[in-house]
């Protein structure tokens, strides 16, 4: 008996297993990861994601006085690290994946912040978001200081402590 | 059920006295443990304390790293990794090397797979080995020389401003003609670039050369300069196919230098995992081999089956290929009692399917007469070449990573080791075939005894200058990962493929065997080089060498032994 051709009743019991995407839908589980949505409401730019992120798909953007959170999609690698690790919980994973476009700059996605100028230099330094969280946690911050940029802080309280001298 | 330690002692004997006798000859043992010695050597003992530690039996060289450290402590270092695998045994041979002149004694005659390493170390960190005339090897042709891009003194920014290409030269050895070349006369193996000279006589290979390291991505120095955890998503993507495999050994790396203790229930989902990848990447190769053989049929088959563990992988990890679920220190998600049922209701299917298809497909005539005979690899070849993998166990030489040093959750799972000793392309498809249904096995005992608890290490702290290997059985063979760690990254990391093993015995398969049987020959190592494949036939008899330009750019190759 020639057993190779028991392929034959095989293929007939299974029949056309190929899908005809993109005319139907590609089959995704519920665990599939996408590309990632940031809430602008939630998040406060404080950029751990450009931190983690490895192929530097999310950066930290300066312009005058604003601060853009730049999110490209044609870097990302749908791992993920960003949702993980932000404190807000400000990035939800989608399940977007088509993302293919003719125009480069419609695979940005920007989250803008308004940035706090420094009282006394008048250099921005942190997100006014960050800043408001960061005093509503630490009670003890008087708010002379908080206004302050690092470098006008620091000479502030050297200040205090020489006693103006 | 299989016991590491009461093996080990039986035979500790042997080791010691050659551990001893190594002592006498110089060299000073900085660390014993029961698994793992590490002997430090000075350059003018090396090749007494090589040729004493080669008198083991089964002893073969696993890895091999040159590392700069000249910030640390001022010199070169080299560290020779061997494994013995009737031992389980690692032994590190680390010799320095000075800060001017970094020179080593070659190992070239004693042990034979140090071949491709030295000519690395020399090409990247710029050691010379004495006895030896290395040319590049790794590096472009048009690489300005004396520059080494693994020393620290480059950083990735002055690479590539270093390297131009120079277009004169390409003019020069007439490259530009060989963009022209037809894509050979047939299309070996798995769409990847490589390059192979088969110089034919006839109908007959009388001699085969491979030149590859066509895209040499630079992966370690990125590495050099990331941090800890997002290095495994790009270790994930040294290879298309067993990623997973990387970023395991890399996280097991640092793990072992810092001595983190991962919580068992991430060892467990690691090696689920692994085995699901080894799974698909069988089954993978299986559709390639049949596809080359022409029947393409089998290929559709392998390939349907194949796409119900994609999708299961999909479903467990939240990506069908590079999984991204490992973090120094465990894994990022977990898996459910309503994932395990849908898991082993696939696998049931996955069996039950592949078992019918397999036995049709190996039955086919064409298919047995081209696989049976053809490729022979005999054991001797196989042991003095240290191969690895299903390559290795179709030669009879029974290595495998699980069973001879175990890690993530295999010293709680019984499976047997497949081996075939023919050494001949079916063999090495048995092996594969026979493994599938092993890890079927592995994965049902896997979720049958997952553990409750954690499945991450919340904290950890990096010390800089710890030392660790990592190393897993990937479908193709062992991959083996040596770092050292830095204060944010690695400082050093070096990762060596199976292919990296493996394909210095396919000239040897090659040899005096029949033309047409070369396609099967190739892939039969599952090598794994990435992107499209080159193939050049030279007919030594019609003198059409002068002809075929990319010759001339391999000339480098062709003297360089």
């Amino acid at each position: 008996m020639v057993k190779f051709v028991k392929i034959i009743p095989i293929a007939l019991k299974v029949g056309t297993v190929t899908r005809k995407y993109p005319f139907e839908r590609p089959l995704i589980t519920e665990s599939f990861r996408g590309a990632i949505e940031v809430d602008p409401v939630k998040c406060t730019g404080c950029g751990a994601c450009t931190r983690i992120c490895p192929p530097k798909a999310l950066s930290l953007i300066r312009e005058g006085e604003t601060l853009i959170l730049r999110y490209f999609v044609g870097k990302c690698i749908f791992c993920g690290m960003c949702a993980d690790i932000c404190p807000e919980k400000a990035i939800a994973i989608t399940k977007e994946f088509e993302l293919a476009s003719e125009n480069l700059s419609e695979l940005n996605v920007d989250v803008e912040h308004e940035l706090k100028k420094c009282v006394k230099c008048g250099a921005t330094f942190v997100s006014t978001k960050l800043l408001n969280k960061v005093r509503s946690q630490v009670e003890a911050l008087p708010d002379d200081i908080a206004e302050l940029c690092p470098n006008c802080r620091r000479l502030e309280i050297l200040k205090r402590f020489t006693g103006g001298r | 059920m299989f016991s590491q330690t009461s093996y080990l002692y039986d035979n500790s004997n042997i080791l010691d006295k050659v551990i001893k006798n190594v002592g006498g000859l110089g060299a000073e043992v900085l660390e014993r443990k029961p698994d793992f010695t590490r002997v430090f050597v000075s350059r003018d003992k090396l090749v007494d304390v090589i040729k004493e530690l080669m008198k083991l039996e089964n002893v073969y060289l696993r890895t091999m790293t040159a590392s700069d450290e000249r910030e640390v402590n001022g010199f070169f270092k080299l560290y020779y990794v061997f494994g013995v695998d009737s031992l389980h045994h690692t032994i590190i041979v680390e010799i320095p090397l000075s800060e001017n002149s970094p020179s080593a004694p070659t190992l070239i005659d004693i042990v034979k797979a140090v071949d491709w390493y030295e000519k690395e170390a020399h090409d990247l960190m710029g050691i010379d080995f004495e006895g030896r005339k290395l040319h590049k090897f790794v590096l472009p042709d048009d690489w300005p020389d004396k520059v080494y891009p693994l020393r620290k003194e480059y950083g990735i920014e002055d690479l590539k401003k270093l390297y131009k290409p120079v277009f004169e030269y390409a003019k020069k050895v007439e490259a530009e003609a060989a963009v022209i070349i037809p894509i050979g006369p047939y299309h070996p193996a798995l769409h990847e670039p490589e390059y192979f000279e088969l110089y034919v006589r006839g109908e007959r290979v009388v001699d085969a050369r491979y030149v590859g390291f066509m895209v040499h991505r630079g992966i370690e120095k990125l590495g050099e300069n990331m941090k800890y955890d997002q290095v495994p998503f790009l270790a994930e993507r040294i290879c298309g196919i067993c990623g997973f495999v990387h970023s395991t050994s890399y996280c097991q790396a640092i793990e072992n230098a810092l001595k983190i203790d991962v919580p068992e229930r991430a060892h467990f989902i690691r090696s689920i995992i692994l085995e699901i990848e080894r799974i698909h990447s069988h089954l993978l190769w299986l559709g390639v081999a049949l596809h080359l053989l022409g029947y393409d049929t089998g290929f559709m088959h392998a390939w349907r089956i194949r796409e119900q563990v994609m999708v299961l992988a999909e479903l467990l990890t939240g990506s069908r290929k590079t999984y991204g679920i490992n973090i120094v220190g465990g894994v990022r998600r977990d898996i459910d009692e309503n994932k395990i049922r849908k898991c082993l209701n696939v696998l049931d299917n996955v069996e039950k399917e592949f078992k019918t298809f397999i036995d049709v497909a190996l039955s086919v005539p064409q298919v047995k007469s081209r696989l049976r005979d053809t490729g022979l690899l005999p054991k001797g070849e196989a042991q003095k070449l240290s191969l690895v993998g299903p390559t290795a166990r179709g030669s009879g030489v029974p290595r495998d990573v699980r069973k001879d040093y175990p890690y993530a959750a295999y010293k709680h799972v019984s499976f047997d080791v497949i081996v075939y000793s023919e050494g001949d392309n079916m063999a090495r498809t048995l092996v594969r075939v026979d493994e599938v249904f092993e890890s079927i096995d592995i994965v049902r005992q896997l979720l049958d005894k997952i553990p409750k608890g954690p499945i991450a290490v919340e904290n950890w702290d990096a010390e800089p200058y710890k030392i660790g290997i990592g190393s897993v059985e990937a479908p193709r063979g062992e991959v083996i990962h040596f770092l050292i760690t830095g204060r944010y990254s690695p400082y050093r990391w070096r990762v060596r493929a199976p292919t990296y093993q493996n394909l210095p015995a396919v000239p040897i398969m090659l040899r005096d065997s029949e033309l047409a049987d070369a396609p099967i020959t190739i892939a039969s190592i599952d090598p794994c080089f990435s992107c499209t494949d080159r193939a050049l036939v030279i007919e030594i008899n019609r003198g059409s060498i002068k002809e075929v330009p990319l010759f001339v750019i391999s000339n480098k190759f062709r003297f360089g032994v």
